[in-house]
Formats: structure tokens, sequence, C-alpha cells
């Protein structure tokens, strides 16, 4: 294998791959990227057996072949050349030569023989989507999804579809995020849980492309292909908890206040919150009062006055801060809207005038 | 038969000398023979990366040592299983505590039949002791209102019963979604025909139901001494079965035993097909604690399926009971079970085995035959007592050993040579009488639970 190409180019796919390699000590070579020169392309493939990936680019092939290489390695040296415009690679034996105008490397490689093959799914009936409203529907509930659970349902992000939007949703038992984006095309699939690990590789993965992606669901997987990237990961097998039922329809009190001061002043009680990072919130119309009060006996404590439109029944409610503040970094309006309905039911949180994103938290139980 | 664990087992050790231990570990874990079917096996393997990989690297030495061991092999093919895909994840680190859970439905019964999703066939474990409850089932699924009408089916309670009908009618509606499917209890048939009555909606309740294209109802046997109910059942049963709907029943006893209800409601009961599912056997239980593990993705030793299965006798509920509670503890202490644990377990929380009283069974056996109790122990010869009190005798001697001058004891003073006498009676009419030995039956399953 010999070839030429552009360092940048090489280095964002080489990047964007590396992350999914494995880091499995019993199969070392997971933790390498498959390399393979073709016509005019360079191929790179990286899995860990549970996400696969294949992306390419354009190159000027020399001689074709192929090679496996040490990820970790080949990654952070490409990073670590600041000037070169191009470079030269070229395998000779077992060893894999790049050389630039400057340097001159060698690197070891890994058996080609050994490599595992990335499932392909044909993609004769698929749903296309633009990259962003994937990455965007995902990101906005992703940190809502158990990171390890009894209940897989729970460690994933639920895909699916209703009236004109996709529905992309996540719940961990404690909080529910759900986020819906509009759609013109109708999928052709009822719906998909994606684990929760692999979400997070997608986002990353396409949140520089600008293209439509494509989805194919099978049995046990789903594929992603856009631009020149085809991604594969297991979905799970099993059902979404029916979380309509549990969204409270009556609020019994509603605070209306600006997103950055409420962020603000929850950053200022987090210094003071406890090992359970409880926070007592009081809302008090009768007053014009929205307190956040955090407290902890070996620091201190701290009470805010936020303010906000008040209305509704007087309530003091106790909510962990962690799970509180999740939901801002996926509101789009800068105000938001906290719903009550009694001090053990979940409290509801949307975007003032935006219909596109829902989050529910639990309460903390008075202690 | 081929032994596919021990088939497969031989193929591994094979496979094994070839590659090195990474490759091996990483391909071959979690592989098993799920399927042999005219000369085909199937592999089940944990993910599609494996089966990619084994489709290409290894099928020829996969097929090879296949053939060799047993030459009616003559391919293999792959799937990936699905409940390891959920095995199991690494356990979370967030602090819950002091959080409530939202209040998730688990999963929900369909409003428009009352059908709980959650009782399928996949979850379904057949075992010898329901598999002629379950091929009744498929049959009627195939063809349903014509083959087996009305289906009847009954066991002791926890053996399955619900289950198999919400398998049966979640089935039908997954395969014909134009069919109208309607699971109710019969205490909801009762109630909505008194709220009917009440109301005097007479005509809108028997539209209601009259509509409906295979009805499922559970627990029959809450129909006793109510004639009214009774009565709106025999229509609609008409009704229902003229148009060739099919209608699926279930009770705690065979139709022709249960007291209290009309010989004509009776009969109607048994015309189609009446199956009985006895309580499991040893083998079942172990498949059964089996699969509910790894539906709930926790991994029991072999030795601990083996003891469970073997000390938790009775119903199916009792043995996901005591499974949920062990389940619960490992998470608890967030370790894996043992048999240990389980022993210490079992002995302190499962139910003692009943040590049977004398009454007890005088008990259950003068309600089965509807008399009164005490007329057993008197002197009375009366023909319908005779019967119940010579079955209470056979019974205590056959099942529970207990010797002839204790049981004239027990039973209001007699005579052993009565009670020999009647235990030999007994035994000789059950060598001819088929009913007999229905009923006896029929009152050992209400003895065992």
């Amino acid at each position: 294998m010999k070839i030429e190409c552009i360092k940048d180019r090489i280095m964002e796919a080489v990047g964007r791959a590396e992350k999914v390699s494995g880091r499995n000590p019993t199969l070392p070579i997971l933790s390498g990227l498959y390399l393979e020169a073709k016509k005019n392309e360079l191929i790179i493939r990286a899995t860990n057996l549970d996400l696969g990936l294949s992306t390419s680019l354009s190159v000027k092939v020399i001689e074709e072949g192929s090679v496996v290489v040490p990820a970790q390695i080949l990654n952070q040296f490409l990073n670590s050349l600041s000037k070169e415009k191009t470079i030269k690679i070229n395998l000779k034996g077992q060893t894999l030569h790049v050389a630039t105008d400057k340097t001159e490397t060698s690197i070891k490689t890994l058996n080609t023989e050994d490599f595992p093959i990335i499932p392909e799914i044909k993609d004769e009936e698929s749903f296309s989507l633009p990259a962003r409203d994937l990455v965007l529907g995902l990101k906005s509930v992703l940190y809502a999804a158990a990171v390890g659970s009894m209940k897989p349902e729970l460690s994933s992000i639920y895909l699916g579809y209703e009236d004109d939007h996709l529905i992309f949703a996540a719940t961990d038992s404690f909080r529910l995020a759900e986020k819906k984006i509009r759609t013109k095309k109708t999928p052709n699939f009822k719906y998909v849980l994606i684990p929760q690990k692999n979400a997070g590789e997608i986002v990353r993965i396409f949140d520089s492309v600008d293209e439509d992606i494509s989805l194919t669901i099978e049995e046990n997987q789903i594929a992603f292909r856009g631009g020149e990237i085809y991604l594969t990961s297991r979905i799970i097998d099993g059902v979404f908890p029916d979380y309509k039922q549990i969204i409270p329809k009556e609020a019994t009190s509603k605070v209306i206040v600006l997103k950055q001061d409420l962020v603000s002043s929850l950053k200022t009680a987090l210094i003071f919150s406890d090992s359970l990072n409880q926070l007592h919130l009081t809302i008090s119309p009768s007053e014009k009062l929205f307190e956040i009060e955090s407290k902890n006996n070996t620091v201190g404590e701290n009470v805010y006055a936020v303010e906000a439109i008040i209305e509704g029944d007087d309530l003091t409610i106790n909510v962990n801060h962690r799970y509180l503040t999740d939901c801002f970094q996926s509101i789009p309006s800068d105000t938001v809207n906290l719903s009550f309905s009694g001090q053990t039911r979940p409290i509801v949180v949307t975007g003032l005038e935006d219909k596109t994103f829902m989050y529910l938290t639990m309460p903390m139980n008075k202690s | 038969m081929i032994d596919y664990k021990q088939l497969w087992q031989s193929v591994l050790v094979e496979i094994e000398l070839g590659v090195s231990k990474a490759n091996f570990t990483t391909w071959f874990k979690d592989t098993k023979i799920v399927k042999e079917d005219g000369g085909v096996i199937v592999l089940s393997v944990p993910n599609a990366f494996v089966k990619e990989w084994l489709l290409e690297r290894y099928h020829n030495t996969i097929l090879k040592s296949l053939r060799a061991l047993e030459s009616s092999v003559h391919s293999v093919e792959y799937v990936v299983n699905k409940e390891e895909s959920r095995r199991r994840e690494e356990r979370s680190t967030i602090n819950h505590l002091g959080m409530s859970e939202l209040p998730i439905p688990e999963i929900t019964v369909n409003k428009d039949d009352n059908l709980n999703p959650r009782y399928t066939f996949e979850t379904f474990v057949i075992g010898p002791f329901n598999e002629l409850a379950h091929a009744a089932a498929q049959a009627v699924i195939k063809n349903p209102g014509a083959l087996y009408n009305p289906l009847f089916i009954y066991g002791s309670t926890g053996h399955g019963k619900t289950h198999l009908m919400q398998a049966i009618g979640n089935h039908i509606k997954k395969t014909s979604p134009s069919k109208k499917v309607y699971y109710m209890t019969s205490e909801r048939f009762c109630q909505d025909c008194m709220n009917a009555l009440q109301f005097q909606k007479m005509t809108s309740f028997k539209e209601k139901y009259r509509k409906y294209d295979v009805l499922i109802m559970d627990d029959v046997q809450f129909f006793t001494d109510k004639q009214k109910f009774q009565e709106e059942l025999f229509h609609l049963f008409n009704s229902l079965y003229d148009n060739n709907k099919q209608i699926i029943l279930s009770s705690d006893k065979n139709p022709h035993f249960i007291a209290g209800l009309e010989e004509r409601l009776k009969s109607r009961f048994s015309a189609g097909m009446v199956i009985d599912i006895p309580p499991p056997d040893e083998e079942s239980r172990i498949a059964i604690i089996t699969k509910k593990a790894t539906n709930q993705g926790i991994n029991l030793s072999q030795e601990v399926v083996d003891y469970l299965a073997h000390t938790v006798n009775g119903n199916i509920r009792d043995l996901e009971g005591t499974l949920n509670t062990l389940i619960m503890h490992s998470q608890l202490k967030n370790k894996e079970v043992s048999l240990a644990d389980v022993r210490n377990f079992v002995k302190t929380n499962a139910k003692p085995k009943r040590t049977v009283a004398v009454k007890d069974i005088v008990k259950i056996v003068s309600d089965f035959y509807s008399i009164e109790e005490d007329s057993i122990y008197e002197k009375t010869r009366r023909k319908e007592v005779i019967r119940p009190r010579q079955i209470i005798m056979y019974l205590l001697r056959e099942d529970f050993n207990i010797s002839y001058p204790s049981i004239g004891q027990k039973l209001g003073g007699r005579d052993h040579t009565t009670v020999i006498h009647s235990c030999e009676k007994v035994k000789n009419d059950l060598k001819e009488d088929l009913s007999l030995s229905q009923e006896i039956g029929q009152i050992r399953n209400l003895l065992i639970v």
C-alpha cells in the first residue's frame, strides 16, 4: 500500500474513527484502525464490536493494499504534526512508513487478517433526515438515559414518530427528557431503541456532518449513512416505557423564570449543597417569592431568591440539583417554565413558548 | 436426538486448539446451538459482529467439525441472540439516594382489548406439563372459532392459564389485526352485567360482548351460584358459538366439577376442547427459572437453578416470587447469587411444606362434592356422603400414608376394617370408573395448592 494525501483530511477521518476503536485487552486488534487503499480512496474502519464505523476520503493511491495500525498512535502522531500539508504513507513489510517534508516515521502494524468485519446492512428501505436534526434530537435527551441499568430500555434512547414529528426520549426512571423534531417524511419503522453509550458516539461522529443521514434498521442492528460515513450500532430489543401517562396534566403551581437567572442561582446553590445535592425550593405566589435554598452542615448554607412570575398554590419541594440543571442545555428559549403539581409529583420543565422539548424530574423525598 | 450442548462443546474444543485464546473468547464465547432442522444447525451468537466473523472466517471449520461428529449435518446458519443483546450493563454510579422514581407504568394493559402485552408466546415456557395446552393454543390461533371451540383450560393457580390465554389473544391480534379480541375476568363480566341490570342497559350490554371475534374469559368458577349471570353467559355463549367466534375459558377445575354451575353451561363448556395444566415438573421449573432470570438480566449458576427448582415446589408464581426476591437481594448487596445465599434464603423464607391436616382434606373434598363437612364424621349412610367419605379415606391412605386405625379414628371413630374396605373399594372402582379417577385427580390438584 502506498498513498499520498492532505494531512488535515486524513487527520479528521482518523480522529473520527479512533474514538470508536475498542480498548479490549483480550483482543488487541480492536484497538487498531483498518486502512484500505483502493482505486482513488482510503477507507478507514474501526469497531469495538458494539459499534462499527467505516469512513472514506479521497487520496492519491499509488499502490493499493491494506493495513491495520494502532489507532491511538496514529491519531496522536497526526495531531502532533502542525505545519505539514501533505503526507506520504507507505507499507513496507510489517511496518508502515509515514513521511512528511520534515519527519520520517515508521509504525508497527497489526495483522489485517484478524480485523473484524463490520456488519453491512443493505440500504434498501431507508429513512433519511438531516444530520443536525439527528444530532440535536439525541443530544437533547442523551443525559437523561441511565448509564448502566438492569433494564436495557432505560439505558437507551427511544426514537419514534408521532404526528409529523420524530420523537427522541430517554429516562433513567428518575427523570425523563423528550424532544420533538418536525419532519416531512414518515419513517418506515415504528420505533427503535439505541444504546445510550452508542448514541453518544453517534452524536460525536455526525456533529460535523452537514448532509442528510439515512437510517436503515434490521432485526438487531441500525445503520447510519451520511457523507462518506457508515456507522452501525446494535439496537435494544425491548419496549420503552409508556411515559405519556406520567406527565402531570394540570399544574398546581407554576414558575416562569429567565433561564440565565435560574442557571446562575443554581450554580451558587451547588456550592452549598449536601452530599445528596439536595435543593429546597420555596414557591409562594402570595408573597411573590421563588427561593432556592441549599444547606451543607459542614460548609454552610445559601438562600437565593430568583425573580420570577409565580402562579398557583404555595409549595415547598426538594429536588436534586443535578437532575434539575441537566435539562437547561437542551432548552432553546431564554425563558423556562417550571410546573409543579404537588410535593410528590414530577416537576415539568419546558421552554416558554417552546413545544419541542419537555423534561420531567421527580422531587426528592422529604427527609 | 442430538445432544446439542455436548456436540457444540466437542466442536469448541477442536476449534480452541487451532486459534489463540483471545480470538477464541472473543468469537466463541456465548455461542450455542439452538436448533437442528433436517441437517441444518442453527447457531446462536451474541451479536452481529460475531455472526459476520464466524460466517466469513470460521464457517468451514465449524461445518467440518460438526460433520465429523455428526454426519447428518449439512449446513450451519447463524442467528443473533436477542436475550444476549439485553445483557446486563455495568451498574450506574450516580447517587440516587433520596430520589423517588417516576411512576413509570410497567407495561400497560391495552384498554380496547384488556390484554397485557407482556403475555406472549415468546415468554411462555413450554415443558412436558403444558405442551398439550400449548399445542391446543396453537391450533386455536391457526383456526380461530373452528377447531376447538370453546377452548377450556383448567389448572391450579399459578400454572400459566392466564398467560396462555392472553398469549393467544395477543398473537391473534398481531397476526390478524382486524379481529376483535377481548379479555376479561368472570368477575368483571358479572360486574358489568349487574350495572347493566341496575341502569337498565341490558341491550347495550348484550351488544357489547356479541361484537367480539375472540372472547377470553378467565376464572369462570366465579359464576358459581350466580343464576342470573349464568343465564346471560349462556345466551352470550350461544350467540358467539353460533357465529363461529372463538371462545376461550379458564377455571381452576374441570367444568364438570364446578359446583353450582348449570348443567347446560357445563356441557357447553366441555363441547370443544378441555385441557388441564398440571403443576410444572422439575425440568420445566428449571427452564422457567432460567428464562425468568435471563429476562431480568441475571446470570444464575446451574447449581442455584437446580436447587431452586428442586426446593421451591408449587406454582410458577411462587417460583417467580422467590426469584424476584433473590434478585433484589443480589442487587442490594451487589454480588452474584451463591448457592449458600439461596439455601439460607429458601430455608427462612419459603413456604413450609404443608403437613396436611385431616380436617383440611375433609373440607376440600366435602366442598368439592357440595356436602356438609360434618356429615363426613356422622354415622350417616346416605349415598352422597358415603362416596366422598370413602375417597377421603383412600386419599389419606394413598397420599399421606396414615395408618388405617388412625384414619378410622379421625373420621368419626370408625373401625379400621371399614377403612380398609373403603380404600379397597375406591381402588377397585378406579380401575373401571374413569370419571372417578378424574374426580380424584381434581381433588389431588386442589390438595397441592
